[in-house]
């Protein structure tokens, strides 16, 4: 049974070292790694294939730099281990890279832009809310409203044509901003476009 | 196809390490620390005549790719990042002591970090003595006695993918096989080779492995 968890654990080593393993399974092989054992696992997978590629580089460490790294690193202010970055990296690790994923200023323009796109979305949702600001809401206190009331008119153009709902304020509201009534779906006044039909075009008003 | 010092997708993994170290898991870095020591170790004995300032400078190189690891962006190899740390600190090492440096022929012909490693120089470098070359032929001797007594299939996953540098998937089309059994395969491959290699390291350093 250790046998197999022994072997399994190598065999994770084995497939980090060809950057093949499952961002899920990283931790685990670090775990092993860390022990005597998986450490000297590691170095002997590392020295394999040094020697498979170039036979210059068939020898074993002249001296224990990790010792020496290890004892430097125990001084420095390193950073605290961050359960969201890690989840950040496995995720990331999880799918397919995207072709300029390894392009900081890309992962930069992507934050900024997702900060901007969540800023706007609660910008637009705080104004749709209703909760206007203090000194809106104490001029609506200065000033009670009064209930309009509001008078629809049913227009018929002719026998046979369909109803439609007519609000005179609104009518008078567009009568007096003509200059806007072509406001367009670009938000701005528009007056050269003409709105197009499928009229008969020998019918002209 | 010509062989090549550092696989081509040896970068995956450098880069899942540095990502991991830089999230605060600080094994991910010893793990890089031992994959390159022995490279970085070969460079900097190339460049000074003082043995013992050997570790020292390849220590400093680690703890100076540590320090500014956040700025690698895995837009290179990680190993020329770090080679360019060590050369840098070999050379501040250098001035510090007020000598010049000594730079051998091999060196100087090799300024690239894919070469800097198979260079064909046969000078010893600071380091080296008789017994370690001795030593290193042993090893390069058993390695290659072991991938020779391999079973076929074994031998040819884990030249593929270590000499070749194919990934796990250009490897099971090209064998024909499921990627499971690749992965498989090269980790019996690795621990074949390794049980030929460890006896010897045990002999040469003195300790068990």
């Amino acid at each position: 049974m250790k046998q197999d968890l022994n072997q399994s654990q190598k065999e994770q080593l084995s497939a980090l070292a060809d950057g093949q393993l499952a961002a899920g399974d990283i931790g685990a092989a670090l775990a092993f790694a860390d022990s005597d054992e998986g450490r000297q696992t590691w170095q002997l997978y590392q020295l394999v294939g040094d020697v498979l590629r170039s036979p210059e580089l068939a020898h074993h460490a002249q001296h224990d730099v990790l010792s020496g790294v290890r004892a430097q690193l125990a001084r420095e202010p390193r950073p605290q281990l961050q359960p969201m970055a890690l989840q950040a990296i496995t995720a990331a690790q999880g799918v397919d890279r995207a072709a300029n994923g390894s392009v900081f200023r890309w992962k930069v323009a992507a934050g900024v832009a997702s900060v901007a796109a969540v800023a706007a979305l609660g910008w637009s949702s705080m104004l749709g809310s209703g909760s206007a600001p203090a000194g809106i809401e104490l001029v609506q206190n200065g000033a009670p409203q009064q209930s309009v009331p509001t008078e629809i008119v049913a227009m018929q153009s002719g026998p046979g044509a369909p109803v439609m709902l007519r609000d005179p304020r609104l009518d008078e509201l567009l009568a007096a901003h003509r200059q806007y009534s072509s406001v367009a779906a670009l938000q701005m006044p528009a007056n050269f476009l003409r709105n197009a039909g499928f009229s008969d075009t020998s019918v002209r008003h | 196809m010509k062989p090549s010092v550092t696989p081509p997708s040896a970068s995956d993994s450098d880069l899942q390490l540095v990502e991991r170290t830089n999230a605060g898991d600080q094994r991910a870095f010893e793990l890089l620390v031992i994959k390159y020591q022995r490279r970085i170790e070969r460079l900097i004995a190339r460049m000074v005549r003082d043995t013992d300032q050997v570790q020292d400078i390849a220590q400093e190189t680690f703890i100076r790719a540590y320090r500014a690891l956040h700025q690698f962006r895995g837009e290179a190899q990680f190993y020329t990042w770090l080679y360019r740390i060590a050369v840098n600190t070999a050379k501040k090492a250098l001035l510090d002591m007020k000598r010049n440096p000594v730079v051998t022929d091999s060196a100087l012909r090799n300024q690239s970090d894919e070469d800097e490693t198979s260079a064909p120089g046969q000078e010893l470098t600071t380091d080296e003595t008789p017994e370690t070359v001795l030593a290193a032929q042993e090893i390069a001797q058993a390695v290659n006695a072991a991938m020779q007594a391999l079973p076929e299939e074994l031998r040819q996953a884990v030249t593929l993918r270590e000499i070749e540098g194919l990934s796990y998937e250009e490897i099971a089309a090209a064998m024909e096989c499921p990627i499971g059994t690749v992965r498989s395969r090269i980790f019996r491959a690795r621990e074949a080779i390794s049980a030929r290699v460890k006896p010897l390291l045990e002999n040469q350093t003195g300790k068990r492995w």
